[in-house]
């Protein structure tokens, strides 16, 4: 079942890394081990090494920072759920967490985990697409990459294989209405057949100031598209726009086929699901009241 | 905290382990170890169908620590065993010979000091494949010049007489079971109106928690092995004949096991970790993954043809059905779920003129088995669906159809035996009344989402010939020991006989201990499946502590000096009868008697023999008809075509209830597996490569996904004291009334399960509904 490989435990993430570079290919990084401990019983992945910086407690702070919430790359889903500072600073991000699997998986995934396997069925990028997050990483330099190039295909990103997820850097937003509507074709602790994140901000008279749509689970990687979001701008969201804007996502989408659902269905959904995030989360401004 | 702070554990109200099961103390056979075992791996086929070219196994045998790797050809080589097993068929070779018939066929075997030494071993091993061509559909499985899997006639095991083989020699097969009951013609003249529709189920998974394990030691001629079964007494007999052996010299041991359902009755890895211990002459140990799992054995795909005669009023004339399950490379119990899956197309109703032809059709997929609710799951879907279609074209209620059809007391099943204690018609108005059934249904809006209900009736056999037997010693100090073969694998069985040996006996179930399986020591059940545990093991224990009271009294008579008829027993006492003062407890009367212990037996034995011709039964039925019904009410979305199941009731027929905390639960699992199965299960294949192999790519119902509220009814009649089992009544009839609900909510009739959101808004969109 187990292919054979060294478990090692660095005491930074300097070293990690300079255990990464030493081992190459034969080495991978590993935390919370929900995706690796699949991708290593299935034969996916036949590491020498595992670099586990499950211990490396420092990454798991979750803060505020220069307009930002920084939330550490050993953070888990759960300590993102449960977390006051992102329940009030960023709410959206409480609800994708809180809606994976189930609380043992929650307990055990961490957020730079769920980034660097990249499974296009995951919750929290679509979210943190949203947001504007930027993926914090160390590797030769620590370098910072916005979250929208950092999904490149099917479980692939722009990480080079030395380099290590630190953190995810959330830039604080004025959206007053959100929504993370995960839609499920088999049990109620599946992975997304299809999720939409969405962020409105209106004015006094409810027209829309900036609205933020991502597409999760539906394509190879998060699907955000801002000359459509432009075209809310300055009109109130009702119904009629919403379902414009679902439609245009459906069109724009290359939808995956898979157990969940075929690319027919899955662009059937983007349009019932990006109209019906869109008008919960503009529902929310406008109840909330409107920028001044 | 000590079990004192809590009384008596085994007064706990519910399962007798449950302090057990909480404690995490439970003996389960994963955990049974044994000094000098070896690790076993099995090396799986990656063809579904072709010969084996070449095996290479010269670099697994250098791996450090590997004790012994194993082929097919060398097992075919030795003359102490012969390396074949099945319970009717005996066509599964222990390791594939001369050529695979499935994608995860054991082929090579190895041995190791380490289970990882195996696994390194086992990914050395080369097989050379030459593909044959394959066929996966039981359908394209019965057509002329399908690929052929068993070219050679196999060998018969005589462990069942319950069953007639009617194999078919050089085709694909395994066995048919026809039933000619009437005159179908002139049942067909007779109706007014002929529906003929399709349905289909696939293949899923049992998902015991544990997987299967097994432990084998081969000493001096005889063979100990500590396995997951629920069916020791088989699993005996086959490693009894595999290794030529007396049953004496095969000794089954079976702790509780994590899970069952079907999946772990009949040989499954006892024959390979057996033979595996014969070579290396070291006990060997093979615990199968949930990947291996999930290519060892599965609930059985089926498609149904059902065509029904009916008069003008809704009375059913005739029906002619064709059933093709897919048994999958080996028979396995295939060849009698069909028995089921075929008279399960009469269903519970009355058909005078009743034709059907039920065939196990062998594929180049995994074996499929015994699967709760036994081949009735494959046909209820297909009457009970096919029912609602009807009553709609003849713009009939579909609770009226079902009632004005249902069988009644003392008429005949389609095995043409005469039913008894039946409660069809009960069951259904049971379930109609809870759930608020209306017609015409009146499906309710609320933007997207509309509810409606839908329901079901579904009836079994019980299992016929099946023979049980227990005994019960009293010890000097008033106390018992059932010893009995029946598995417990969660239902509670050993809960159940307690409390039937104790009611028996008078003595408080704290007093009564039931042993868990050896077959050096407990004696003969046929198997703990089919729900029978409670009614036949249990009328065994009765019959076994009845035998004791019996000789209680003789004793009791011969020391007081009375006659056994002016004695009674009370309370773990014999008196004489008016003279409660003349008394003597059982302690006393087994210690003056210097008896050394009390001890009884008993048997059980059911009838219910059918004729091979006319699949009609011979004489008296097995008795026990399982019967039950549900009413469902769901929201579908119809714009994405999600359901939620809202309400469900299940009522089943339940005698007498011995223990209500577990006959509920029982009835609400079989509503957690039939939610899902109704909903998404499904093992999906390509090209008999199996795509979903664990838990994370096929979903089961999680606790979310239970109806909202969820109501359970056990009809009962105590006063006839009989007792019904319960295990897997309600199963069959919950899908259909689920599909049935989202059909009235929708109008949207799937017909193949599982009833996916895809399909339904495929459905939408076909008649024009739903938005965009």
């Amino acid at each position: 079942m187990f292919h054979r490989f060294r478990v090692v435990r660095p005491d930074s993430v300097g070293e990690a890394v300079a255990l990464l570079r030493e081992h190459g290919d034969g080495a991978k990084v590993v935390a919370g081990s929900t995706a690796m401990t699949i991708m290593l019983r299935q034969g996916l992945l036949t590491p020498t090494i595992l670099v586990s910086i499950a211990g490396l407690e420092a990454l798991r702070t979750i803060r505020l920072r220069n307009d930002a919430l920084e939330i550490g790359a050993l953070a888990t889903h759960r300590d993102v759920e449960l977390s006051a500072v992102v329940r009030e600073n960023a709410p959206l991000l409480s609800e994708a967490f809180a809606k994976v699997a189930n609380v043992r998986v929650r307990n055990a995934a961490t957020v730079g985990g769920v980034l660097a396997e990249a499974d296009y069925a995951s919750d929290p990028p679509a979210a943190l697409l949203a947001l504007d997050a930027e993926i914090l990483v160390e590797g030769s330099t620590r370098r910072s990459v916005p979250i929208a190039e950092f999904f490149v295909g099917f479980y692939e990103t722009v990480l080079e294989p030395h380099e290590i997820i630190t953190g995810v850097r959330v830039p604080l937003t004025a959206h007053r209405g959100y929504a993370y509507e995960k839609f499920v074709t088999r049990s109620s602790e599946d992975r997304p057949c299809i999720a939409v994140a969405a962020l409105v901000e209106v004015d006094a008279h409810g027209d829309c100031v900036d609205a933020r749509i991502a597409v999760g689970g539906a394509t190879e990687t998060p699907l955000r598209l801002p000359e459509v979001e432009a075209t809310l701008r300055d009109r109130p969201i009702d119904l009629a726009a919403a379902a414009v804007i679902g439609q245009a996502y459906a069109d724009a989408a290359k939808p995956l086929s898979d157990m969940r659902g075929s690319s027919w269905y899955r662009r059937e959904m983007i349009t019932v699901w990006a109209r019906r995030s869109l008008v919960v989360a503009a529902a929310m401004a406008v109840s909330r009241g409107g920028r001044q | 905290m000590t079990t004192d702070e809590f009384g008596d554990r085994r007064d706990i109200p519910g399962m007798i382990d449950a302090w057990d099961r909480v404690t995490g103390a439970v003996p389960f056979t994963i955990n049974q170890e044994i000094p000098g075992m070896l690790h076993a791996k099995l090396v799986r086929s990656l063809s579904a169908h072709a010969r084996i070219a070449a095996i290479r196994v010269d670099r697994a045998r250098r791996v450090p620590g590997v004790v012994t790797v194993l082929t097919g050809a060398q097992l075919a080589a030795r003359r102490d065993i012969s390396p074949y097993f099945g319970p009717f068929l005996r066509d599964q070779p222990i390791l594939a010979e001369n050529k695979v018939r499935f994608v995860g066929e054991p082929v090579v075997a190895v041995a190791a000091e380490t289970i990882e030494s195996a696994e390194e071993a086992a990914n050395l091993v080369e097989v050379e494949y030459e593909d044959l061509p394959a066929v996966f559909d039981p359908v394209a499985a019965f057509e002329e010049g399908s690929p052929i899997l068993h070219e050679e006639p196999p060998k018969m095991s005589s462990l069942f007489v319950d069953v007639t083989m009617r194999n078919r020699v050089g085709t694909n097969v395994a066995n048919v079971y026809s039933i000619r009951k009437g005159d179908i013609e002139k049942g067909f003249a007779e109706a007014d109106h002929i529906f003929e529709d399709v349905f289909s189920s696939p293949a899923v998974q049992h998902v015991p928690l544990e997987t299967h394990v097994c432990v084998a030691s081969v000493a001096r001629g005889s063979i100990t092995v500590w396995a997951s079964t629920q069916t020791p007494h088989v699993v005996r007999a086959q490693l009894a004949e595999i290794f030529g052996l007396p049953l004496s010299s095969v000794r089954v041991i079976v702790s509780t096991l994590g899970g069952g359902y079907g999946a772990k009755t009949y040989p499954k890895i006892e024959p390979v970790t057996a033979v595996l211990a014969l070579v290396a002459q070291r006990p060997v140990r093979l615990h199968l993954t949930r990947e291996e799992e999930f290519v060892t054995v599965t609930k059985h795909a089926a498609t149904v043809r059902m065509k029904t005669g009916l008069r003008r009023d809704g009375t059913i004339t005739a029906r002619q059905s064709t059933a093709y399950f897919n048994t999958g490379a080996y028979a396995d119990v295939g060849p009698r779920v069909i028995v089921w899956g075929g008279f399960g197309q009469g269903g519970p109703y009355r058909i005078p003129n009743l034709f059907v032809d039920t065939y196990s059709m062998y594929t180049n997929t995994p074996p499929a088995g015994a699967f709760r609710g036994f081949g009735i799951n494959q046909t209820a879907w297909a009457h009970e669906v096919h029912i609602d279609m009807i009553a709609e074209r003849l713009g009939m209620d579909p609770l009226e159809l079902r009632m004005k059809n249902v069988l009644e007391e003392g008429e005949a099943f389609a095995t043409g035996d005469p039913v008894e204690n039946w409660h069809s018609k009960e069951l259904l108005q049971s379930v109609a009344e809870n759930i608020g059934w209306t017609y015409p249904v009146a499906p309710h809006r609320n933007g997207s989402r509309i509810r409606a209900k839908g329901l079901s009736v579904s009836a079994s056999r019980a299992i016929p010939l099946a023979v049980s037997t227990a005994a019960v010693k009293m010890n000097i100090d008033g106390s018992v020991n059932v010893l009995s073969s029946s598995v417990e694998m969660g239902q509670g069985i050993q809960t159940a006989l307690a409390l039937l040996a104790a009611e028996a006996l008078t003595v408080a179930p704290s007093q009564v201990h039931v042993s868990e399986v050896d077959t050096d020591v407990t004696p003969y059940d046929q198997q703990s499946s089919a729900s029978r545990g409670t009614y036949s093991m249990g009328a065994a224990v009765q019959a076994a502590a009845d035998e004791v009271k019996g000789q209680l009294l003789q004793l009791a008579s011969e020391e007081l000096e009375v006659s056994p008829a002016d004695l009674e027993v009370v309370a773990g006492h014999v008196r004489v009868k008016g003279s409660p003062d003349r008394c003597l407890s059982f302690s006393e009367i087994v210690r003056k008697s210097r008896s050394g212990n009390l001890m009884g037996q008993g048997r059980y034995r059911a009838g219910g023999a059918l004729d091979p011709d006319t699949g009609l039964s011979l004489g008296p039925g097995p008795g026990h008809w399982h019967q039950a019904a549900g009413a469902a009410e769901v929201e579908v979305d119809i714009e994405t075509g999600h359901v939620d199941v809202l309400r469900f009731n299940a009522a089943v027929f339940a005698g007498r209830v011995i223990n209500r905390v577990q006959a509920e639960l029982q009835t609400e699992g079989n509503v957690a597996f039939g939610v899902s199965q109704a909903l998404f299960e499904e093992m999906v294949f390509d090209h008999g490569q199996l795509q979903n192999t664990n838990l994370g790519d096929y979903m089961i119902s999680s606790i979310k996904d239970m109806p909202q509220q969820l109501n359970v009814t056990l009809l009962e009649y105590p006063e006839r004291s009989e007792i019904h089992g319960v295990g897997e009544t309600a199963l069959p009839s919950i899908m259909p009334a689920i599909a049935n609900a989202i059909y009235n909510a929708t109008g949207v009739r799937v017909t193949d399960l599982p009833v996916t959101p895809e399909k339904v808004l495929r459905g939408l969109r076909l008649n024009g509904n739903g938005a965009s």
